[in-house]
């Protein structure tokens, strides 16, 4: 176990240069000048190359040698091209936390979700409780998160008028009089319909995975010598069977985990909440080549990681497979 | 994967305010039936209720550097942090009085004389100086800086030699590095010989021009013509080590701790990509007008949420809807009384590529004018604005919008009006009877902001009433930028909007040596007129040049006005006043009255 973590975290660098070397390249060749506007006045080319060389985007070489330097005699990821006065990093530094928040609530919902509706449809086959619970789930993966998101926001604004737009907070920061409670409720009403939004798909397949894997499991041999030494239905279902059929699940959640706690471009845009897939989507349009490389980058080690901590959690819950 | 997704649900989420608007799950709470008025359950709780005017953004501010702004968003705010020489009242749009309490001007107009008020001071209580203005002028004219608006100062006697005396010198610095790079005292000096800009003393400006600009004042009221609190900048100054170039901190500009400002406003507190809260300046030194006393620019990208905002009261005024969703549509065709398309002092064209060959060799047959002036006269403008953008929006015949500016009435008779037949016999005449051999006709136009629509019914109506075969070309924003820049288009979209109340402000565009020429159009007269106009003191006979200039490109069609732009507002005019929604987008957020 030590040494398949030990390699993997050895990989880590190279992947990433890798990743860095693709991405660079990409973001190079997009056509266009990251700092002029689509409409209305051009600056004088004078002003256009005086612009350009500020930021090394008049030669590929300085700018990636300035750019790694930067990284790793400073830890800067350098400037934004598209928010002027701000550093990659602290761009980063303040989305990362929020899509994080609102994703790890996402995903604690999708799994609660997910593991009830598919273990009640796994528990009493066929019945109206199943087919309700799949038919949700059905609907749960084909409704983009646009379509979920507006319904629960205008749901939210039009029976109850409230709206949780803007005004993100954290708990720890001083506003106003409030007692660190309160605003901790604050800011679960911030939270809880964009982590609603995101968790219903993951919580649709995570009941889909379940409700199959069990299916299949509850007619396996091991089940069936649990039944014979006199375990009941249920007793066998959370003992044995609920374990080997969340492998898949386990595998879902890696990758998942990662494009939730990085946050979602639409989900972003239906709350106006500050995170980090907003980034995603306009960087690339943008050609804010610094913060394309910096998105890229930390969403690449989250992934890598993930994965990482999925294979351990493998081996962890079945010792059958090796790893190395 | 991940970011195919992610774009396809954008695309999909830039459709859906449409669905919204008509039918679907959005409607019982959607701005379709929800009252227009404010909020059910009394004024917000948390944040927002801190702030008395409260408005929404649709993106976040690029720079709130006074001498780099570009942008509509960031000036808007930074008219509330910086306070100009001369002001524009509103809603009269006339000029009055800023850090300057009075001035004078010579005779050949070309020296302004601004007396600096006393009591004008900075948030830290240090006196409002003419070097400040110096300073951020000098700021401006420096590629260091690299200011889009670098070229209005250029109207300063020497503005240009000063600024290519340091291009130059950057040149150099290029090669020798940190150790060449030239003192800032020593740039200072240069800017003092070179240009006609000096501070006799500490409450005085003198201003040479190169020559006469009726507009100068209005320029002094822009946002970068505003003052640095040079003081605390300075010490920030450092030279970039590779290039040589002076740069700042950049954090400085958006850091409430840091920034010193002179205007109405400072800042309180900054929440990048969620809201920025200003407060009143207690030391600006005309408090007693200011008619509230903090306002909060909430930052929402997506018109939908922004109208939520509105509809429970987090937000008094949206003046951020874009045009081109249909939700501003279905907003205006809903009559509310809270919204309302104001004409903006901007146009919707498209350019003819006026070359004598295309990029790719061919003969370019849009180089006739006949042509150009053909397929202008083909295009049925009041039925894409009423039936297209749905925002019925002023149709154009001049570049120059009507109403816009004062004395000057464009030459609306020269332009194209929607004649079939007439442009049937035009195309004849140049050698396409019934259109043929017209051929390799494109329209070029940047994906996602409803061109598309615009170009079908207009390609329609080419291809029905003159013959000839119309390709639609998508591209994506930079890189249709660059085709049009390197002029590698037949037909292409664009829009153009004044920058300060001046017909040159529209026809320099055309002039045959100007960087945003698209058209390629290149006339010797037309330029002959524009610099006869430059050397007019008499207002009048200026005017009446200009025209003439206008009328002479409009016959030639280098460009096919299509509409006016129009700015969407929403707000209550009962709840708020002060808006004052004008085609120059002027904004004195100061003089904005939250009703009790």
């Amino acid at each position: 176990m030590t040494r398949l973590i030990f390699w993997r975290l050895l990989q880590l660098p190279v992947i990433l240069a890798v990743i860095f070397v693709v991405t660079f390249t990409l973001a190079w060749i997009i056509p266009g000048n990251p700092l002029e506007k689509p409409d209305g006045q051009r600056p004088d080319a004078e002003i256009s190359a005086a612009i350009l060389r500020q930021y090394n985007l008049d030669n590929p070489w300085r700018f990636a040698g300035e750019y790694l330097k930067g990284v790793f005699t400073r830890g800067d990821f350098g400037p934004s091209l598209r928010y002027l006065d701000q550093r990659v990093s602290d761009i980063i530094g303040q989305a990362l936390p929020v899509s994080a928040a609102i994703g790890t609530l996402a995903l604690a919902i999708g799994l609660m979700l997910g593991l009830a509706a598919g273990i009640l449809g796994a528990l009493w086959p066929r019945s109206p409780l199943d087919l309700g619970s799949l038919a949700v789930a059905m609907v749960g993966v084909s409704l983009p998160t646009f379509v979920t998101g507006s319904i629960l926001l205008a749901l939210a604004a039009g029976l109850f008028g409230w709206a949780p737009i803007g005004g993100w907070t954290w708990p720890g920061w001083s506003v106003g009089s409030q007692l660190w409670w309160s605003r901790a409720g604050i800011m679960m009403s911030h939270l809880i319909l964009p982590a609603l939004t995101l968790g219903l798909a993951p919580a649709a397949y995570i009941a889909r995975l379940i409700r199959l894997g069990l299916a299949d499991v509850m007619s396996s041999d091991f089940i069936r010598t649990a039944r014979a030494k006199g375990l009941s239905e249920r007793q066998s279902l959370f003992r044995h069977a609920l374990k080997v059929a969340f492998l898949p699940v386990l595998s879902f959640l890696g990758p998942a985990a990662a494009v939730t706690l990085t946050g979602s471009f639409v989900v972003e845009q239906v709350f106006a909440v500050p995170g980090l897939g907003e980034h995603f989507v306009n960087a690339v349009r943008n050609k804010d080549q610094f913060l394309i490389l910096g998105v890229v980058l930390v969403y690449s080690t989250i992934l890598i990681v993930f994965n990482l901590v999925v294979d351990v959690a493998y081996a962890w819950i079945d010792p059958r497979i090796e790893m190395g | 994967m991940k970011q195919l997704l992610l774009s396809l649900a954008a695309t999909l989420l830039l459709l859906l305010p449409a669905g919204c608007g008509d039918s679907g799950p959005g409607t019982g709470t959607g701005p379709t039936t929800a009252p227009a008025t404010g909020p059910s359950a009394g004024e917000p709780a948390g944040d927002e209720a801190e702030a008395e005017f409260r408005f929404v953004s649709a993106n976040e501010h690029n720079f709130l550097d006074p001498q780099k702004i570009s942008w509509l968003h960031d000036i808007r705010v930074v008219d509330c942090l910086f306070e100009t020489l001369v002001k524009t009242s509103l809603p009269s749009q006339q000029i009055e009085p800023g850090v300057a309490e009075k001035w004078e001007i010579s005779e050949d107009q070309l020296t302004y004389t601004f007396h600096l008020r006393p009591d004008a001071r900075w948030s830290n209580g240090d006196p409002v100086t003419a070097n400040d203005f110096l300073f951020a002028w000098r700021r401006a004219l420096m590629p260091d800086f690299a200011a889009d608006y670098s070229q209005l100062f250029f109207r300063l006697k020497g503005g240009e030699d000063f600024f290519k005396w340091r291009a130059g010198t950057l040149k150099e610095d290029a090669s020798g590095g940190a150790a060449a790079a030239v003192p800032w005292k020593e740039i200072a000096a240069k800017f003092d010989e070179l240009v006609g800009a000096s501070a006799p003393d500490p409450k005085t400006l003198v201003v040479r021009l190169a020559e006469p600009v009726p507009y100068f004042l209005e320029l002094c009221a822009f946002a970068p013509y505003g003052p640095n609190h040079a003081a605390s900048i300075e010490p920030l100054l450092a030279p970039d080590p590779k290039s040589g170039m002076y740069r700042i901190d950049p954090g400085y500009w958006g850091d409430p701790k840091k920034l010193v400002c002179n205007g109405p406003y400072v800042i309180q507190r900054r929440r990048f990509r969620q809201d920025l809260l200003m407060a009143q300046n207690p030391r600006y030194w005309d408090k007693a007008s200011v008619k509230n006393h903090s306002i909060l620019e909430l930052i929402i990208d997506n018109p939908q949420t922004a109208l939520i905002a509105y509809q429970n009261g987090q937000a008094h005024w949206l003046p951020d809807i874009p045009t081109s969703s249909s939700i501003a549509a279905d907003l205006v065709q809903q009559g509310r009384k809270d919204v309302l398309a104001s004409p903006w002092a901007g146009t919707y064209f498209y350019n003819f590529n006026c070359r004598p060959t295309l990029p790719d060799g061919r003969k370019n047959p849009l180089a006739d004018a006949r042509v150009r002036r053909a397929l202008s006269m083909t295009i049925d403008r009041k039925a894409l604005v009423t039936q297209v953008t749905r925002l019925n929006q002023p149709i154009a015949r001049t570049f120059i919008p009507p109403g816009c500016l004062p004395g000057y009435e464009p030459p609306v008779e020269a332009g194209a009006a929607f004649d079939p037949e007439g442009a049937r016999k035009l195309l004849a005449e140049a050698g396409y009877p019934g259109g043929a051999w017209l051929t390799g006709l494109t329209i070029l136009y940047n994906t996602g902001l409803g061109h598309e629509n615009l170009a079908q019914p207009i390609k329609n109506s080419w291809e029905k009433n003159l013959g000839v075969v119309v390709v639609l070309e998508a591209q994506e924003g930079k890189t249709f930028s660059e085709r049009l820049k390197k002029h590698s288009f037949t037909i292409a979209r664009a829009t153009w909007t004044g920058d300060y109340r001046d017909a040159t402000t529209f026809l320099d565009k055309f002039r045959s040596d100007n960087g945003n020429n698209d058209a390629a159009w290149s006339n010797a007269e037309f330029d002959g007129l524009l610099d006869q106009a430059a050397g007019e003191t008499d207002a009048a006979k200026r005017l009446a040049t200009l025209r003439k200039a206008e009328e002479l490109m409009l016959k030639e069609q280098p460009i096919a006005p299509l509409y006016q732009l129009v700015t969407l507002h929403v707000y209550d005019p009962n709840k708020i006043e002060g808006i004052d929604p004008n085609p120059w987008n002027f904004r004195r957020l100061d003089h904005v009255r939250v009703k009790r």
